[in-house]
């Protein structure tokens, strides 16, 4: 075969496997504009016939939506401030030195990353019920899942920090730099790409959390937005056209941010990769 | 007389790696000292220990007479020079000249007044606006020297700086790296693994192997009086000719190991029957004809050429260099008659490599 025609081939696959992904996204889209009724129509309606912009509106009045997002803000803010902050010196330990600890350190953090969450939550809720965190929520859930995102942060970093030469570290260290000089002078703005785009990931991990928030956090006016999208079902009436403006109100700012941010998204995570 | 740079019976331990081994070494203000040695023989481990890059496990090393073995890399106030050149790729050229000032606190009036001094020096005036990475190889080592230079360190250490750029550019900042050192006044330590450059640029030639020092001295010294057989085969290029040979009865000649056992004169008087290896650089074989009574009979195998000077490799074993001006007529297969200066034989005691002439001196 050509390579002309492997690359058609291909590059068909590929897009076949994008609609098998993608039809679901539109089909929250589609269904969030449409009635109750239409939505079980046989045959099925791929585009609405009379959009139902109403559907947003009761959501955003009834829903509580906004209270909702501003949890999952809460909890992804929260999320990802402790994962950088702790994450990136890790990262920068693991990059610049070399032994029989480091490489212990390492595979016990690539572990960590294994480890399901709906495994660890039950010990981790009854340690923070143990400690008295429950009394605060949402910070135990950013806790919980912070330690969630540790690992994925951590190797993402280090990829970063290793793409930075050692040189310019000893160079700035002559110049008249500390080592934390040098790392926030040096290092740091060498490696930002990485890192943004490491937390943005781990972000928008956070804003889409929902083990942990559904075991640590009772009070309805803390939930965050993936608990409240399922308050919509109900044993008896299912509201799918109010949970699918729910959940394409919910999604599209990130939705939005990776589009955007796709490019650079990918360079971060390869960087490290090539040389 | 303080030094600038003193250093007393320094080690260096990695582990179990024994890297520097009882490095004693004093340069004098305004000296360009080179250290030059293969590749794993520490000379590198020594300039990054002078920087305080590398932590010395004991011995005493100073600056200008105070001990810095405790003294963080920032508080020596040396400058370096990297191999890869180390400019921040996120600065402007401008920016990574003056970093070093802007961290003393330096003001920007007056940073940016040194900027457009050392630019000047180092002849980038244009490009102080741009971007490591928009520059050429030249021009990044420029901005390299310009950025050690614009601090008015206490000494410059320079890392195989010139490794990187290819042979005609190498050649002339060789040149470029010395005035400049001259210039400035400054105390220069160079390290690399091309003797020439040491050879050229510096004052005193410190040649290392495994850890130690062999030899120091100026590059004259060390090319006409190197201490060993090490030395003697690193320094000249190409490298000096060894044979095997046994001193004679009389104690002034030595029967070599050739074809014939041909007897050498030489100038180094030493115990008859001793085994020896004698040394004769390819440059000091001087060719004629191979009837002469003296002459060393030899049977070319091959011929290099220059167009400067023709290299010619003799047969058999030892394999022999004979370094003869121009364009030789010679051909492989050729026999030719080779003399030597009595005073340029060297001997060295095969087992140690040492020098049987420093022995006598």
């Amino acid at each position: 075969m050509s390579g002309a025609v492997t690359n058609r081939v291909l590059l068909a696959v590929a897009l076949a496997l994008a609609a098998v992904y993608l039809f679901p996204l539109y089909w929250m889209y589609v269904t969030s504009l449409k009635t109750q009724s239409s939505i079980f129509a046989v045959p099925p309606e791929f585009l609405p016939g009379a959009p139902q912009w109403d559907n947003y509106a009761t959501i955003w009045e009834v829903a509580n939506i906004l209270r909702y997002i501003g949890n999952s803000l809460v909890i992804a803010s929260g999320v990802t401030l402790i994962t950088a902050l702790v994450g990136s010196g890790c990262a920068y330990v693991l990059a610049r030195y070399r032994n029989g600890w480091i490489d212990a350190a390492l595979f016990a953090v690539l572990m960590l990353q294994v480890l399901p969450p709906s495994l660890m939550v039950t010990p981790i809720f009854v340690g923070f019920a143990s400690v008295g965190l429950l009394e605060y929520p949402r910070f135990a859930t950013i806790l919980a899942f912070s330690a969630k995102t540790m690992p994925f942060f951590v190797i993402l970093c280090r990829a970063a920090f290793m793409t930075v030469p050692r040189e310019l570290e000893e160079a700035a260290l002559v110049d008249g730099n500390s080592r934390i000089g040098a790392f926030f002078m040096i290092v740091l703005p060498l490696a930002r790409n990485g890192l943004l785009i490491s937390a943005l990931l781990v972000f928008m991990n956070g804003f889409g959390e929902y083990v942990y928030s559904a075991s640590i956090i009772a009070d309805n006016r803390l939930q965050p937005a993936s608990i409240g999208m399922t308050n919509f079902l109900q044993p008896n009436v299912v509201n799918w056209n109010a949970i699918m403006a729910f959940a394409a109100t919910y999604v599209t700012p990130i939705l939005a941010a990776f589009v955007l941010l796709q490019r650079q998204i990918v360079n971060g995570l390869t960087a490290g990769a090539l040389k | 007389m303080t030094y600038q740079i003193e250093l007393d019976r320094v080690e260096k331990h990695y582990g179990r790696f024994h890297a520097l081994k009882e490095i004693s070494l004093a340069i004098p203000k305004g000296q360009f000292v080179a250290l030059v040695g293969p590749s794993g023989c520490g000379k590198s481990t020594l300039l990054r220990s002078i920087a305080g890059l590398e932590r010395i496990t004991s011995g005493t090393l100073r600056i200008a007479g105070e001990p810095v073995d405790d003294l963080p890399p920032r508080k020596r106030d040396l400058a370096m020079v990297f191999q890869s050149y180390a400019l921040y790729p996120h600065m402007s050229v401008r920016d990574n000249l003056t970093y070093a000032l802007r961290l003393k606190g330096v003001s920007r009036a007056e940073r940016a007044r040194r900027a457009e001094e050392v630019a000047a020096v180092i002849g980038l005036e244009t490009l102080l606006d741009r971007r490591p990475r928009e520059l050429s190889g030249g021009q990044r080592q420029r901005v390299a020297m310009g950025r050690a230079i614009i601090r008015q360190p206490r000494a410059f250490l320079f890392d195989e700086p010139l490794s990187n750029l290819d042979a005609a550019l190498r050649v002339r900042m060789r040149k470029e790296v010395r005035a400049l050192h001259d210039r400035i006044g400054a105390t220069s330590v160079y390290v690399t693994h091309d003797q020439i450059e040491a050879m050229t640029m510096a004052d005193h030639v410190v040649v290392l192997q495994a850890g130690r020092i062999e030899q120091q001295g100026t590059p004259v010294a060390l090319y006409d009086r190197p201490a060993n057989r090490f030395v003697a085969g690193f320094i000249g290029s190409p490298a000096m000719n060894f044979i095997p040979g046994v001193i004679a009865g009389d104690g002034r000649a030595v029967r070599l190991a050739l074809p014939g056992n041909p007897m050498l004169e030489t100038t180094i008087a030493g115990t008859p029957g001793l085994q020896v290896e004698v040394g004769i650089r390819p440059e000091h074989m001087v060719l004629g004809s191979p009837d002469a009574p003296d002459a060393l009979p030899l049977v070319v195998n091959a011929v290099e050429t220059t167009g400067a000077a023709s290299y010619l490799f003799t047969e058999g074993e030892p394999e022999l260099i004979v370094t003869t001006e121009g364009t030789a007529t010679i051909r492989a297969g050729d026999t030719i008659g080779v003399s030597v200066d009595p005073a340029r034989v060297h001997l060295f005691e095969p087992e140690t490599g040492a020098s049987l002439r420093s022995a006598s001196l």
